[in-house]
C-alpha cells in the first residue's frame, strides 16, 4: 500500500507490519539521539580534558569574565525591560484604527526589523555625536547607552510584532462585550484584551528577549567589553582558544536558561482554568 | 415616549441594503421577540442598538437621547443596554464573580465588596452561586451564558438586548437559559430578543416581530402571529417552520 509509514491497511482488510511503521520510526529517532549524545558528550570530554587549561581558567574568570557577565546582565535586564514596555505600545500601534498611527508604528518596524542591529548600533554610536563639535558630545561614556537605546529599538520592533499578533488572536467578541458594558476603548484593551494577547504573545516576545541576549554579542564592536571582547583579549594574549570559549558557554546559558525557564512560569501563570494544561 | 426607538433606520455593509427604514419602538416592560431567516437582518439591527454596528440613516433613541448621533455620550449610554452574544464572548482569563465585577468597578466606580456581593447575588440569581469561582472553560456552554447574562444586570441597565443566545448551546442546555430570560421578563425587564426558540417566542413575547430582507414584514402580538398571521410572509414563514 502506498502509506508505508504507519501501520497500513491491507487489501484484504487485515493490519499488516509494514518495512517503517510507527514502532520502528520510534527507535530510528531513539538511536539517532543516542548516537548525538555520544558523539556530543565525546567531544566535550575531548575538550575538557585535552584542551582546557583549569589554572588559566581560574586566572580569567575573575574580574575579567564576571565582570564581562554581570555588565551584559544588566544591559540584558534594562534592554528587556524596554524593549517589552515599547514594544507593547509599537503592538497597539500596529493595531491602531488610526491611519497615521498605525502607518507610524508600520514604518517603525520595517526600518528596525529591516536593517541590522549593528548597522543601527553604529548609527547611534558614531552618527548622534557627529550632531556636537569635535570632541563637545557631553556623554564621556556613549557605548553603555547606545546598547541601551539600540536594543531596545531593534528588539521594541519584535515585540511589537508579537504584541499584534497577539491581540489578533483575540476574537473580536471580546471587544465587543466590553464596549457593550460600557467600557471605553482604553479600558477594553487593558482589563479584556491585553492580557489575553500578553498570553498569547509570551512564547514568541521570550523567543525575542533570547535572542536579545546573544546579540550582546555585538557590543564588542562599539567596544564594551562583553563576553566576546573577554574570550578575544584572553585569546590574543594565550593563544588558548578553548578555556575562553567554555567560559563564555556558560555564560551565555546561565543569562538564557533562566530566562527561558521565566517565561514558562509566566505562561504556567495565565492558565485561567487549565485548557492549556 | 417609547423606552427604544428605531425610527427610520437605514444600515448598508459596502452596498448591501441590510436595514431598510426599520421603524420599530419597544416599550417599557416589553419582550419584543425578533424572528426571521438567517440573513434577514435581526442580528444587525440588534446590534445597531448599541452601536456596535454604525447606521447611514434614521435614529435610534433609549429614553428619548439618541444613541446613533454623532456626539453620543456612548460608553454612558451602553451602561444602560445590557447585550448577551450568541458566543457568551466572557472573558477567559477572569472567574466568573470577576467577569461580572469588572464593568461595575471600572466604569461605575463600585466598590470592590459592594460590586462583589452584587455579583454573587446575580450568580445566585442565575443559579451559579456555587460556580462563583470557576473560569469560563471549566462551565458549560449554558452556565458560560447564564454568567453572561448575570454580567449584563450588573450594569443595572434599562433594556436587555438577546442575541440568539441559545444558537451556540447543545439542546440539553437551552432550558436552563431559557428559563433565566423567563425570569427576567417576569420581574419586568424590558427586553429585545432574537431568537430562533418559537416555543419561547410565543410564551414569553409581548410581540413577534418577523423580519424579512431588512425589512419588518409582521409586527403581531404571539398569539395572533402564530394563530392567523396578518401577512402572507408571517404565513410563510411559520409554514416552514411546521
Amino acid at each position: 500500500m502506498a502509506d508505508s509509514y504507519s501501520e497500513g491497511r491491507t487489501g484484504d482488510g487485515e493490519y499488516q507490519e509494514q518495512f517503517l511503521n510507527d514502532k520502528t520510526l520510534r527507535r530510528l529517532g531513539a538511536a539517532i539521539a543516542g548516537l548525538f549524545t555520544l558523539g556530543v558528550g565525546g567531544f566535550i570530554a575531548a575538550i575538557i580534558f585535552t584542551q582546557v587549561d583549569f589554572e588559566l581558567l581560574v586566572e580569567i574568570i575573575h574580574p575579567q569574565f564576571v565582570n564581562a557577565f554581570f555588565r551584559v546582565l544588566g544591559i540584558v535586564l534594562v534592554g528587556s525591560l524596554l524593549s517589552v514596555t515599547a514594544g507593547v505600545f509599537v503592538g497597539l500601534g500596529r493595531v491602531s484604527n488610526t491611519k497615521f498611527t498605525n502607518a507610524v508604528a508600520t514604518a517603525y518596524v520595517e526600518f528596525f526589523r529591516g536593517t541590522p542591529l549593528l548597522f543601527q548600533l553604529l548609527v547611534i554610536y558614531v552618527g548622534i555625536p557627529a550632531f556636537w563639535p569635535p570632541g563637545q558630545f557631553p556623554i564621556s561614556n556613549w557605548a553603555i547607552p547606545t546598547a541601551i537605546i539600540g536594543l531596545t529599538l531593534n528588539h521594541a520592533a519584535y515585540v511589537g510584532e508579537a504584541v499584534r499578533g497577539g491581540i489578533d488572536a483575540v476574537p473580536e467578541g471580546q471587544m465587543e462585550a466590553a464596549r457593550s458594558l460600557g467600557m471605553s476603548y482604553v479600558q477594553g484593551m487593558r482589563e479584556v484584551v491585553l492580557p489575553q494577547a500578553w498570553r498569547n504573545a509570551l512564547a514568541a516576545i521570550g523567543n525575542d528577549q533570547v535572542i536579545l541576549v546573544k546579540d550582546t554579542s555585538l557590543l564588542t564592536v562599539i567596544a564594551i567589553p562583553e563576553l566576546i571582547s573577554a574570550f578575544r583579549n584572553v585569546n590574543s594574549t594565550t593563544f588558548d582558544p578553548w578555556t575562553p570559549i567554555i567560559l563564555v558557554a556558560i555564560a551565555y546559558l546561565m543569562i538564557t536558561i533562566p530566562l527561558g525557564k521565566i517565561v514558562s512560569y509566566l505562561e504556567a501563570r495565565s492558565d485561567w482554568g487549565g485548557d492549556r494544561r | 415616549m417609547s423606552l427604544l426607538e428605531f425610527d427610520g433606520v437605514d444600515k448598508y455593509f459596502g452596498e448591501t441594503h441590510v436595514l431598510k427604514d426599520i421603524d420599530l419602538n419597544v416599550e417599557e416592560g416589553e419582550v419584543c421577540v425578533v424572528i426571521g431567516p438567517s440573513g434577514s437582518g435581526k442580528s444587525t439591527l440588534l446590534r445597531c442598538a448599541n452601536r456596535l454596528e454604525e447606521i447611514q440613516g434614521g435614529e435610534i433613541r433609549l429614553e428619548g437621547q439618541s444613541i446613533s448621533a454623532e456626539d453620543a455620550d456612548i460608553n454612558r449610554l451602553r451602561q444602560r443596554i445590557g447585550m448577551v452574544f450568541q458566543s457568551f464572548n466572557l472573558f477567559p482569563h477572569k472567574t466568573a464573580r470577576e467577569n461580572v465585577t469588572l464593568a461595575p468597578t471600572k466604569v461605575k466606580g463600585l466598590k470592590k465588596g459592594d460590586a462583589t456581593r452584587r455579583a454573587d447575588d446575580l450568580l445566585d440569581r442565575v443559579g451559579l452561586g456555587a460556580q462563583s469561582n470557576s473560569y469560563p472553560n471549566q462551565l458549560s456552554g449554558g452556565q458560560q451564558q447564564r454568567v453572561a447574562i448575570a454580567r449584563a444586570l450588573a450594569m443595572d441597565p434599562h433594556v436587555m438586548l438577546f442575541d440568539e443566545v441559545t444558537s451556540a448551546l447543545d439542546p440539553e442546555l437551552v432550558g436552563e437559559v431559557l428559563d433565566v430570560m423567563h425570569d427576567l421578563a417576569e420581574e419586568g425587564m424590558t427586553m429585545l430578543v432574537v431568537t430562533h426558540e418559537m416555543g419561547f417566542a410565543r410564551e414569553v413575547g409581548d410581540r413577534i416581530v418577523l423580519m424579512a430582507d431588512g425589512e419588518v414584514v409582521e409586527d403581531s402580538p404571539p398569539e395572533v402571529f402564530f394563530e392567523n398571521p396578518k401577512t402572507d410572509r408571517g404565513k410563510q414563514f411559520l409554514s416552514k417552520l411546521l
